[in-house]
């Protein structure tokens, strides 16, 4: 059964990176978020005025820990431990979102749904092989966007001011939980979408103006979790890596072939 | 075990249209079963709930002991199946294709990749194999279709319209794969189809459909017997028509039963078709016109054929 599932989460692999305008969005987002981005920010801070009023508020909001540092190495430290780590919940669910909407009715529309039916995988097992190639997709996005950041941001920093650039230790949960965990939230919820969809117009505008901006913008709530405690932000990464496997676990639910083919 | 179990199956869609209705049938293993009937009859419903696509609204149905609507996995693990509606990708070689449905079965892919060329040889698609399906012709992408639905070796395979679309030396090569399949290696054939004489030639047992409902089922021996229209004899002669008709046969009110009509390209000639009996009376006719000074250009006997059989059945229903 483990052939078959990987049989499929690599053919949809290969679909998305064969068509090469997809490829080029799901890479240039990406790359604008970890490296044009950063960029502005970091010369900003270097470049910027030490005195400026609006900088002064900002570091009165900040904990104790971090009014003690400069004001360039604060902006950065807030850059890099506190912006950064939110553009991971985007890039993720950015780049597996158009592959995400149309596992099933792309399917559909091209007529290949019903032979994958005939298979002896269960509809349940289908499932979970479209979410997997998404949720791998998202995951090797956001892995090398991570690598391509910290060379790039680092490479910059040491240029600018000499000094290496260490990223701090929130980046673990989120990198390991927190981005897994909405990433696969988001997936679930947009194959489960595909899978009732008429066609992938459908689905992607479900995508792109339902799933995405809901889950963003819970998530967005508890971005200042970040700035108390890494404890905390572990424990409500792994809360939604729990509501992830839920979720995941009662999406199939009575879908059938019937309804797959019909959309109903 | 019987191959193919069909218990009052009916099967009416949300919308109200009733697509099958009470059908019992039973199909043993290694026969080429004709499913036959008009397009919209209910021959593709009846493959789909056979593979539990299909939920039946009433009745059941087993494939090999498999319930379809219970465990539809365990049934696809045994059955291949080949539809319109079941595709495959366009971005993708025919051998890729092959290869990946291998994998979806569970084969490896160095066997899946031996049973793929293989089955592209014998479908003469080894030139092609290499192509993208998006370069594929009607009938290239039909031929892939029925190596894909073999790459696991299935007991039973469903067939819908296998030939539609091939050129005749194509066609000729499936159908003699699919005697071979039936024949050497005791695979069950299940084949839907509208061309009744295309089935006549490669099945051994045939059920009629029409509007969801089967007509009748049985070897084609045992479908002519059901039918009043028996044998029908052919005779062109000089013979006057009267004289001619009167010889062959008269009914019970002296009128002939045959039909009369003489031919365009020798006025004078005729063509008399009469129903018989047996061919015990040809021999009878044909000494009655020779003896009445008649000259004879041919003599034929024909059985009727599904299409007979299917269009005096439609008549009877309506």
């Amino acid at each position: 059964m483990n052939r078959a599932i990987g049989a499929i989460v690599k053919k949809d692999m290969r679909e998305i990176t064969a068509n090469k305008q997809l490829l080029f969005t799901i890479v240039i987002v990406p790359l604008v978020l970890t490296l044009v981005v950063p960029s502005i920010f970091l010369l900003t801070a270097h470049f910027a005025p030490e005195e400026a009023d609006d900088m002064k508020e900002l570091i009165k909001l900040m904990p104790e820990t971090m009014q003690k540092m400069g004001m360039e190495q604060l902006m950065i430290r807030l850059l890099l431990d506190n912006v950064l780590p939110m553009f991971f919940l985007i890039i993720p669910i950015m780049a597996s979102s158009v592959m995400a909407a149309s596992s099933f009715v792309g399917e559909k529309e091209q007529s290949t749904l019903e032979t994958l039916l005939y298979s002896p995988l269960t509809v349940k097992q289908l499932f979970y092989a479209k979410v997997l190639a998404s949720f791998l997709m998202s995951m090797l996005v956001s892995w090398a966007s991570f690598f391509v950041m910290l060379l790039g941001v680092g490479l910059e920093h040491y240029v600018l001011t000499g000094d290496m650039l260490h990223p701090g230790i929130n980046w673990l949960p989120v990198m390991l939980l927190l981005s897994p965990a909405v990433s696969l939230i988001a997936i679930t919820l947009i194959v489960r979408g595909s899978a009732k969809a008429q066609n992938v117009m459908e689905a992607q505008q479900k995508a792109a103006f339902l799933v995405l901006p809901v889950v963003l913008l819970i998530v967005g709530q508890f971005s200042g979790l970040m700035l108390i405690n890494v404890w905390i932000l572990i424990g409500f990464s792994a809360v939604l890596g729990f509501l992830a496997w839920v979720l995941l676990r009662t999406s199939v639910g009575k879908f059938c072939g019937e309804m797959l083919l019909s959309g109903r | 075990m019987d191959a193919v179990v069909m218990n009052h199956l009916s099967k009416k869609y949300s919308g109200g249209k009733t697509a099958v209705e009470d059908m019992s049938l039973t199909l043993k293993p290694g026969e080429i079963f004709g499913f036959l009937g008009p397009n919209g009859a209910g021959k593709t419903t009846t493959v789909k709930v056979l593979n539990g696509m299909l939920q039946p609204s009433e009745g059941d149905c087993l494939v090999f002991g498999e319930s379809p609507s219970k465990n539809p996995e365990m049934v696809h693990a045994i059955s291949g199946v080949m539809t319109e509606h079941a595709q495959m990708y366009n971005n993708l070689t025919g051998l890729q294709n092959l290869i990946f449905y291998g994998a979806v079965f569970g084969i490896g892919e160095a066997e899946s990749r031996k049973r793929a060329q293989e089955l592209l040889h014998q479908l003469e698609l080894s030139d092609a194999a290499g192509q993208k399906l998006s370069a594929y012709s009607t009938g290239m992408r039909q031929r892939l279709s029925i190596a894909r639905a073999l790459m696991h070796r299935p007991k039973i395979l469903f067939l819908d319209e296998p030939t539609s679309g091939l050129d005749p030396e194509s066609a000729y090569n499936v159908n003699q794969m699919i005697q071979n399949l039936a024949g050497d290696k005791g695979m069950t054939i299940f084949l839907c189809t509208h061309q009744l004489r295309y089935a006549q030639e490669i099945c051994t047992r045939y059920g009629l459909i029409d509007e969801g409902r089967l007509l009748t089922e049985g070897t084609l021996e045992e479908l002519r017997a059901g039918v009043s229209s028996g044998m029908k004899l052919r005779i062109r002669t000089d013979c006057q028509p009267d004289c001619a008709a009167g010889y062959a046969d008269t009914g019970q009110n002296g009128k002939s039963r045959g039909n009369v009509s003489e031919t365009k390209e020798r006025p004078g000639v005729y063509d008399i078709e009469l129903p018989i009996e047996s061919e015990d009376e040809i021999p009878r006719i044909v000494s009655r016109i020779a003896a009445s000074g008649g000259n004879i250009y041919h003599v034929s006997a024909k059985r009727p054929s599904l299409e007979d059989i299917y269009f005096s059945l439609t008549a009877e229903r309506r």
